[in-house]
């Protein structure tokens, strides 16, 4: 959505109009949905982490400072929502005696879906920084500035985060890789 | 983190690592891509680098996108509170400031399609209205007494502009006067009534029938926000001390800006 777009409606949800609510929540919550789902790993917990996010994104909106992009304001709340989620998750697995919460996506009702699970559970295996600058790039399609104002970072720790994290994912998806060969 | 960092580059790789990256990503310059391509044809190591995260890299953006479930949307608008307009209360002399409080009535309390939702709405002192206030109210009927009663019209309003449109009628039911407000409006309209130092107390609105539709009452002013036709009942009570009550200020906003500023004489 066009910047000043997004403006125009931000301005109207301010002035109390729930048709340009609806309006960004109809634009945004696919987005914010799949970073939510690639960084939580879990559909219900993304569906849990969006309909935070977006509570949050207008019970502040009064707040929110219009020299940032809205969607870059979005993808922040959005990213460190999942993260919290990612946190108690942790907490709560930790009660379950360890056990990882299986992916269930509808990834693997798809022919691809043994690649999509491998590259789901690579994903899932890099530390919560690696992992979100790889879903902003890759599912999000953001660009390193964008990223670097979405987590309010250095471009160049942008940059080194992706490079590292891609490599980890290549060690992993090849060691996946020997090992089905082996079997 | 610590244990992930085992990839740092020598520093005789970073360079071109630095522009493996920074092609497969899309934000290569045209000199930087003329050093990378010079390097690919004179480097295995860069070759196989490129060759592996250009993989890797694919496979990610080969990942498909998911849909939210279908409910999610309906569920995100049923439970977002939205603020009261900024600007009814910074042109309003009687709020210098923003309205500090909103009630949004929500689909939540609706009874049933086609039921009426009454909805009455009373002000605690200068406190404003909580969301739970207004739900425990939800389809209470409206108090019966003199306000059902047709009263004696003190004064009237004709509103016809391009984006509202409507007419306010001011009546004198004893003890109570009543504002009847029909409007019709295209987008977000607004109703701010100034009553303070009138001699006259908020005793209630009746009649808003949409969950969209908000009011708010502070410091003597109520604000009601509505959209599209709508028809409402604001009741005001005449103060125990009161000997004379002065004329009702009315002001009118479509799309959050001021319309027209109207007074309502009180007195016959």
């Amino acid at each position: 959505m066009h910047k000043d777009k997004d403006a125009a409606l931000v301005n109207d949800v301010k002035n109390g109009d729930r048709r340009a609510m609806s309006k960004l929540v109809r634009h945004y919550q696919r987005p914010v949905f799949n970073a939510a789902y690639r960084i939580l790993g879990n559909m219900d917990d993304a569906a849990d982490a969006t309909q935070t996010v977006f509570l949050k994104v207008f019970e502040h909106i009064a707040d929110y400072d219009q020299n940032f992009k809205f969607f870059s304001w979005v993808y922040r709340i959005a990213v460190n929502e999942s993260l919290n989620q990612v946190k108690k998750r942790h907490k709560q697995e930790s009660l379950d005696d360890g056990q990882v919460s299986p992916w269930q996506g509808p990834a693997e009702a798809l022919d691809t879906k043994r690649i999509c699970k491998q590259v789901q559970d690579a994903l899932m295996l890099l530390n919560d920084e690696y992992r979100t600058v790889v879903v902003l790039k890759h599912i999000s399609g953001c660009s390193y500035q964008q990223i670097s104002e979405i987590l309010q970072l250095p471009e160049k720790t942008v940059k080194s985060r992706l490079y590292s994290a891609r490599q980890l994912m290549k060690k992993t998806l090849l060691s996946d890789a020997t090992s089905n060969g082996g079997n | 983190m610590k244990n992930q960092n085992q990839n740092d580059p020598a520093p005789a790789d970073k360079r071109a690592q630095k522009l493996v990256n920074a092609s497969i990503d899309g934000e290569i310059t045209a000199t930087e891509q003329d050093e990378l391509d010079r390097l690919l044809v004179s480097s295995d190591s860069v070759r196989n680098l490129n060759a592996e995260l250009r993989a890797i890299t694919d496979i990610l953006n080969d990942l498909p996108q998911v849909e939210p479930p279908e409910h999610l949307q309906n569920s995100i608008e049923r439970q977002v509170r939205l603020p009261l307009p900024d600007n009814a209360g910074a042109t309003n002399p009687v709020f210098p400031g923003r309205w500090i409080s909103a009630i949004w009535l929500r689909t939540g309390v609706a009874l049933a399609a086609g039921v009426l939702l009454t909805v009455g709405v009373y002000e605690m002192g200068s406190e404003p209205i909580t969301a739970r206030d207004a739900s425990s109210l939800a389809g209470t009927m409206v108090k019966s007494g003199p306000a059902d009663q047709q009263g004696v019209l003190l004064d009237s309003i004709n509103l016809n502009t391009a984006n509202l449109n409507g007419l306010v009628e001011l009546r004198d039911k004893g003890d109570l006067f009543t504002l009847d407000v029909h409007l019709s409006s295209d987008g977000l309209s607004q109703v701010v009534v100034n009553f303070a130092g009138r001699g006259l107390e908020f005793d209630g609105v009746t009649s808003m029938q949409d969950p969209t539709e908000a009011v708010s009452v502070k410091d003597g002013s109520i604000n009601l926000a509505s959209r599209g036709e709508q028809h409402y009942t604001v009741r005001l009570k005449r103060t125990s001390e009161a000997l004379q009550v002065a004329p009702l200020g009315v002001d009118f906003y479509a799309n959050s800006e001021l319309i027209q500023r109207s007074e309502l004489t009180v007195s016959k």
